[in-house]
């Protein structure tokens, strides 16, 4: 069982300090480059998607990201004080048909549920918290 | 990230080291932008030492994809790992963006 908690500022300037931290992850609970590099892309996707919606007020808030490796199931966290808003409820993308029709909003949360297996997300008091797991291929 | 960007007659060519996240993308835009309002329509990114991107790195290529197809240029991107490659994949950007093995095939693929 591994854990990593992890407290950030609403800032892109916390994105190498999450980055480093992700990438000691991944090198101590074994995951593959391709797994590590989804596991990044998830966590960054989430965390930039708080830090440009969540918060209207310009103060600072601090985000909460888990990230846990039990028996091959990981599970990543995310808690913030922002406004409510449910990802997990977000409509997929145009995917398809020429350039000019497409948009790139919706697309991170697009990427992180592709890449997990489940979303989940609930409002306690003040906080949004998302849960999202995904069951790992043995190693091999 | 560094940026290395060449020149091969009418083409530039971007070469992406490291990571094109929400911290980098913009240098990337900006370079991008300059080079197709100083006249450059076509253009290829090598990807061969691009270790990661995220969505903000993709809002670049579509934004870069819709100004060339304006002008009647062209964009292709050339060397992903295979796991840089999904991401494409399943933004749907695969099919807008032509993404080719190597840098020749790359040059080759704006001539047509």
């Amino acid at each position: 069982m591994g854990q990593l908690t992890l407290k950030l500022r609403n800032s892109l300037e916390e994105i190498d300090r999450l980055f480093e931290n992700v990438q000691s992850f991944g090198e101590a609970h074994c995951l593959s480059r391709k797994q590590a590099f989804q596991l990044h892309l998830v966590i960054e996707e989430l965390f930039t998607n708080i830090i440009s919606y969540a918060y209207q007020d310009g103060k600072e808030h601090w985000i909460t990201i888990n990230i846990s490796c039990d028996n091959g199931q990981l599970t990543v966290g995310t808690e913030d004080d922002g406004i409510p808003f449910n990802p997990a409820a977000t409509k997929k993308p145009n995917l398809s048909g020429p350039v000019e029709d497409r948009k790139i909003g919706g697309l991170g949360i697009h990427i992180c549920k592709e890449m997990m297996s489940s979303m989940k997300y609930k409002r306690v008091k003040n906080k949004n918290i998302l849960t999202l797991t995904k069951t790992l291929p043995p190693a091999g | 990230m560094e940026i290395i960007e060449k020149r091969e007659n009418l083409t530039a060519i971007f070469q992406l080291n490291g990571r094109l996240d929400s911290n980098t993308s913009p240098e990337f835009d900006e370079k991008i932008t300059s080079a197709i309002e100083n006249g450059t329509n076509f253009i290829v990114v090598d990807c061969k030492t691009l270790d990661y991107i995220t969505s903000a790195g993709l809002r670049i290529l579509n934004k870069t994809a819709k100004k060339l197809k304006k002008v009647d240029g062209k964009i292709v991107l050339c060397s992903m790992e295979d796991y840089v490659k999904e991401v494409f994949e399943i933004s749907g950007f695969d099919t807008f963006l032509p993404i080719v093995t190597d840098l020749e095939k790359a040059l080759e693929k704006l001539k047509t």
